[in-house]
């Protein structure tokens, strides 16, 4: 027994045109095969069993049930290993959607001998099987929940592997400059002579620069995962609900001409142009002698501390308060001039001018939130990959302290065997990283590049 | 080793004379291998002290790196060392000599309890170690003529013995490796060569003898020139390597100068090193032009090297190819797996070097007196010594080349010194009776001394006046106020024996440099024995001897495949076989400890 054969469902339960099955592991084909109906085969142009279907071939086929009875009629597609997701065989069956159907091919399937697959073992086994490194399985479950375009675009291109292929060449990199290490220190007296300091020092230099500039990527990189926080800040009574409601597309936010009404901060996920986003409406900001109006406010606060972005709501058509113009300059802030119905057409306010009653200014309003808040991960995207994740944010921080630490003992009068140490622990956050395991490279890589031998 | 430990043994080999004879170059030591040779003397061998009586040049290599790879190399007399080795095991009362060559097994139910020689004595024992070197099934080539059955030029090689073990259920590959012509001194002009001289300090390999060293003498460095490249590619299709005699794999790390211009043809020159053979004769070793190619190809392109014009050759170099045993059927003991009795150290193992051949032999040798004694067996960890890294290495990963140590085969290089090795394995070497009482005593002083200066270092503070001087000539910053010993030794080119004279106390012999390499490298070494730890905690978690490693579903293929193959024994073990990941080794754990769970009743 190498993998048992497991099988699940791949689309979600319930009413549906199409549902389909998934059935992978050593053995899934004879498996598959004792739940498909042979005389029926034979009716579409002579006997042909599962052997003889191509790989990655739809083939129409009638699905039956140990009794023998039909189940239902669809697609078949095989894909034999290693050429498949999992890495081992793996058979896709399309059937009708429903309850029903669904239900009785897996019991069918289950009856003849697959077990019933945990949630993710299908990428564990592509992980296993070294299909995917750590890194792309993340990206398979980012892209299964992402909600808005720019993080699914985001997911694709990790688990595509740029991210992997960029920390796979810093590796790379490092293992090199350890080798070099390794020979000063193991062949001191060869034909080549000793490796001139600057070439030692530029390759770390080389190396902690790439760790700096992937780390500088980690804010906008986890924004799309994450969404952005972004607050709705202002006096008390300034619109900031409605604004709230009419980003939604909802009534999320109790609205009226009271000023003071929301107390509690309220949050709610949109999606601004294709963006994740948390939006956040809070209590109005004002003086109060009132204890729960005060805490509300003080937790307004707190957000706007918070936030990737302000909109910092102020009615069209009236100058900034000396406060609101401070907090604009305290934090990352785009002013909203609310209530735009009401104002003078041609009044000339510092802002995006917006009516949560009519919807004028809202789509303005969305591309420059869009703007400020994803601008330089959209136009990196093509660049740079990105680190999504708060572990490769960590994981490189730490490689990046490692390289700093063996950087002194580096050169002349240095001592390589402090280098080399920290060296090694940068390599293996690295590994961590990617989920990796590496035999005896370094001395290889030595007797690849180096003529050694007194 | 086994003697020492307090077993009846006997030395059966084919000749008594060439016991210590060295087959290769005359040098013992070098990055790792120096570390080794101390290790092998903390534990009461005879490779520290013969290195003592008969060498002829001693240099430290890596002194301008961290003292962590300070590496000690001496050039020796072989006469003299051969001779030494000869009167140091002669030391040893339970240790009996023979000549003789072994043909086949003694068994009994399964075990080894003997052998039987070729001219037909029947030796009985509880356990054998075979160190046969590059014995078995030797064949020499020069060039493509027929090659010569040997051993060792000169000497025959060991057939019968090879298909005895085969015969066991072993199986045997083959290895080369090389050796250089040697030339006669006297048709040297050394004029214009530079001259090497050793290091004019004190040091002795061993911790507990100083013996008296012999006369020094330089070595000599020249090079290849463009000529011996041309005579080199004109006759390549005649080297035994390159001309297809050859089908072993030799050592990347010792290359013929064949493989040097193949492979490197960019390479403007490459060093040559003459080395004396020793005191009492002119003739020298040529290290640097190991080769396979016909003798007179080699007068050739010797007389080509700048000082060698008018040379004359003494011996021929040569490739030999011979029989290992790959290592992977050992287990930590270097017993093999399936036979109770029987182990192997040396190059039968797939390993080059004296030393590393000396770290096994005393592994093997105390093992095999352990068994026969009814002792536990002794395993050296990955943290405690390189010969237990040397020993993990070949069991565990195997060879696919020569196996050579280099301080980068240890994940623990700032554990693993020569400065510390009497500390690592004393308490070892005690516990096992391997020592005589004043060896022990000695031993014991020593680490003692250490301690002394360090606790003083820690415990004493440094004026600016007494410590100013010193940092200025260490060039690093001065001082404003009192500072502990111990922390300004930490700095580079700060000299703990140098702040100990300011202060007034008692400061040189090695203790002091001892004591200096472990105080500049306190931090780091706690942080390496809390890993080493963690790693020793995994040795310690045992792998169940049925596990069928290949139902482990979660695990992956490739680990699945590489962990029925090697059968670990330990967690550890498993985990440093190539192509077994943390997270296979995490679902082992689990796995395991499903099963050690009891079944519901």
């Amino acid at each position: 027994m190498l993998t048992d054969v497991v099988a699940a469902l791949a689309t979600p339960p319930g009413r549906s045109a199409l549902a389909v099955v998934r059935l992978s592991g050593a053995g899934a084909i004879e498996i598959a095969e004792r739940i498909l109906d042979v005389g029926r085969r034979e009716e579409g142009g002579g006997k042909r069993g599962l052997a003889d279907v191509a790989d990655r071939v739809a083939s129409l086929m009638t699905f039956v049930a140990p009794d023998g009875t039909p189940i239902d009629q669809g697609l078949v597609t095989l894909f034999r290993a290693p050429h498949s997701y999992t890495g081992d065989d793996l058979v896709e069956f399309s059937c009708h959607g429903g309850l029903l159907v669904p239900g009785r091919l897996l019991a069918a399937l289950h009856a003849a001998g697959a077990r019933p697959a945990a949630p993710g073992e299908f990428t564990r086994r592509a992980v296993l099987n070294g299909k995917l490194d750590l890194l792309q399985a993340e990206a398979v479950g980012d892209l299964i929940d992402a909600t808005a375009p720019a993080q699914g675009r985001a997911a694709l291109r990790q688990l595509d592997g740029a991210l992997s292929r960029r920390l796979l060449t810093l590796r790379e990199e490092l293992v090199e400059l350890l080798a070099v290490l390794a020979y000063a220190i193991d062949f001191p007296e060869e034909d080549d002579g000793p490796v001139p300091v600057e070439r030692i020092v530029g390759l770390l230099d080389r190396g902690a620069d790439t760790v700096a500039r992937l780390l500088a990527t980690a804010p906008t990189g986890e924004r799309p995962r994450a969404g952005a926080l972004v607050v709705l800040a202002g006096r008390p009574n300034a619109g900031k609900s409605s604004l709230f409601n009419a980003l939604l597309g909802a009534d999320r936010a109790l609205v009226t001409e009271i000023p003071g009404t929301t107390r509690d901060a309220i949050e709610a996920s949109a999606d601004i142009d294709g963006w994740p986003v948390r939006l956040i409406d809070t209590a109005g900001l004002r003086e109060s002698d009132e204890r729960i109006e005060r805490m509300g406010i003080d937790m307004s606060r707190r957000y706007v501390g918070a936030a990737d972005l302000v909109l910092l709501c102020a009615e069209a058509g009236r100058e900034l308060l000396a406060d609101e113009e401070a907090l604009a300059r305290e934090s990352p802030t785009l002013v909203v001039r609310t209530k735009g119905d009401l104002a003078d057409a041609d009044g000339d306010d510092k802002g995006v001018r917006v009516s949560a009653v009519t919807g004028v200014g809202l789509d303005r309003l969305r591309r420059a939130m869009a703007e400020r808040l994803f601008a330089s991960g959209s136009a990196q995207d093509d660049l740079e990959p990105m680190l999504t994740h708060e572990r490769h944010r960590v994981a490189l921080g730490r490689a990046g302290d490692s390289l700093a630490e063996a950087r002194p003992h580096l050169g002349d009068g240095g001592d390589p065997v402090l280098a080399a140490h920290h060296l090694g622990h940068a390599v293996s956050a690295l590994d961590e990283l990617i989920g990796l395991v590496h035999p005896d490279e370094v001395l290889g890589k030595v007797f690849s590049s180096f003529c050694v031998g007194k | 080793m086994a003697a020492r430990s307090g077993a009846r043994t006997l030395l059966l080999t084919q000749h008594l004379e060439t016991i210590g004879q060295m087959s290769c170059n005359p040098a013992i030591g070098g990055i790792a291998k120096g570390t080794v040779v101390r290790e092998v003397d903390a534990l009461g061998g005879v490779m520290g002290r013969a290195t003592d009586m008969a060498r002829i040049q001693f240099r430290m290599l890596n002194r301008s790196k961290g003292p962590a790879v300070w590496s000690p190399r001496a050039q020796c007399d072989r006469g003299l060392y051969r001779r030494a080795v000869r009167t140091l095991l002669e030391r040893f009362p339970l240790l009996q000599f023979s000549q003789g060559t072994a043909a086949r097994f003694l068994m009994q139910g399964g075990r080894v309890v003997g052998v039987l020689t070729t001219d037909g004595r029947r030796l009985e024992s509880k356990a054998v170690v075979i160190t046969a070197g590059t014995f078995l099934r030797g064949q020499i080539h020069m060039g493509l003529a027929d090659p010569i059955p040997a051993g060792r030029a000169g000497e025959g090689p060991s057939v019968e013995v090879s298909q005895a073990i085969a015969d066991l259920g072993v199986t045997i590959e083959r290895f080369k490796t090389g050796t250089p012509p040697r030339i006669d001194g006297r048709s040297v002009d050394l004029d214009g060569l530079q001259r090497q001289d050793g290091e004019e300090v004190p040091y002795w390999f061993s911790f507990y003898e100083r013996a008296h060293h012999p006369n020094q003498l330089p070595c000599y460095l020249t090079h290849t020139t463009e000529r011996l490249r041309e005579i080199i590619t004109s006759h390549l299709s005649e080297s035994a390597m390159y001309g297809g005699a050859i089908s072993g794999r030799g050592p990347r790390y010792c290359p013929s100068i064949e493989d040097k211009i193949v492979r490197f043809p960019h390479a403007l020159r490459h060093q040559v090193f003459l080395e004396p053979e020793g005191l009492d004769t002119s003739e020298m070793y040529v290290n640097g032009l190991s080769t396979s190619l016909p003798p007179p190809v080699q007068l050739e392109y010797l007389r080509s090297v700048p000082g060698l014009e008018r040379v004359e050759m003494t011996r021929p170099g040569y490739a030999i190819e011979y029989d290992y045993f790959p290592p992977t059927q050992l287990d930590h003991t270097l017993r093999v797996r399936h036979l109770e009795g029987l182990y192997f150290a040396g190059q039968v193992n797939g390993t080059t070097g004296y030393e590393e051949a000396a770290g096994q032999g005393a592994i093997a040798g105390l093992n095999a007196a352990a068994a026969a004694l009814g002792r536990d067996p002794v395993r050296l960890g990955r943290d405690e010594a390189f010969i237990g890294v040397l020993i993990d290495d070949l069991v565990t990963r195997g060879v696919d080349e020569p196996y050579r140590l280099f301080t980068s085969r240890s994940e623990f290089r700032l554990l693993l010194r020569q400065d510390n090795a009497l500390r690592r394995l004393l308490p070892l070497a005690v516990e096992r009776g391997l020592l005589s009482d004043s060896e022990r005593m000695v031993g014991e002083d020593r680490l003692e001394g250490e301690e002394r200066v360090m606790a003083f270092s820690r415990e004493t503070s440094i004026s600016p006046v007494q410590a100013n001087p010193i940092l200025e000539e260490a060039r690093t910053s001065p001082l404003s106020e009192p500072v502990r010993l111990s922390e300004l030794a930490k700095r580079p080119g700060v000299d703990l024996g140098a702040l100990l004279g300011a202060v007034g106390a008692p400061h040189g012999g090695e203790e002091t440099a001892w004591a200096s390499v472990e105080l500049r490298y306190g931090g780091y070494i706690e942080r390496d024995q809390q890993l080493a730890d963690r790693l020793s905690e995994m040795e310690e978690f045992v792998i169940p001897a049925e596990m069928e490693f290949r139902d482990l579903v979660s695990l992956s293929f490739e680990a699945r495949e590489k962990l029925s193959r090697h059968q670990p024994s330990s967690l550890g073990h498993a985990g440093r076989i190539p192509g077994v990941s943390p997270s296979d080794l995490q679902n082992l754990v689990m796995e395991i400890l499903k099963r050690r769970r009891p079944t519901p009743a």
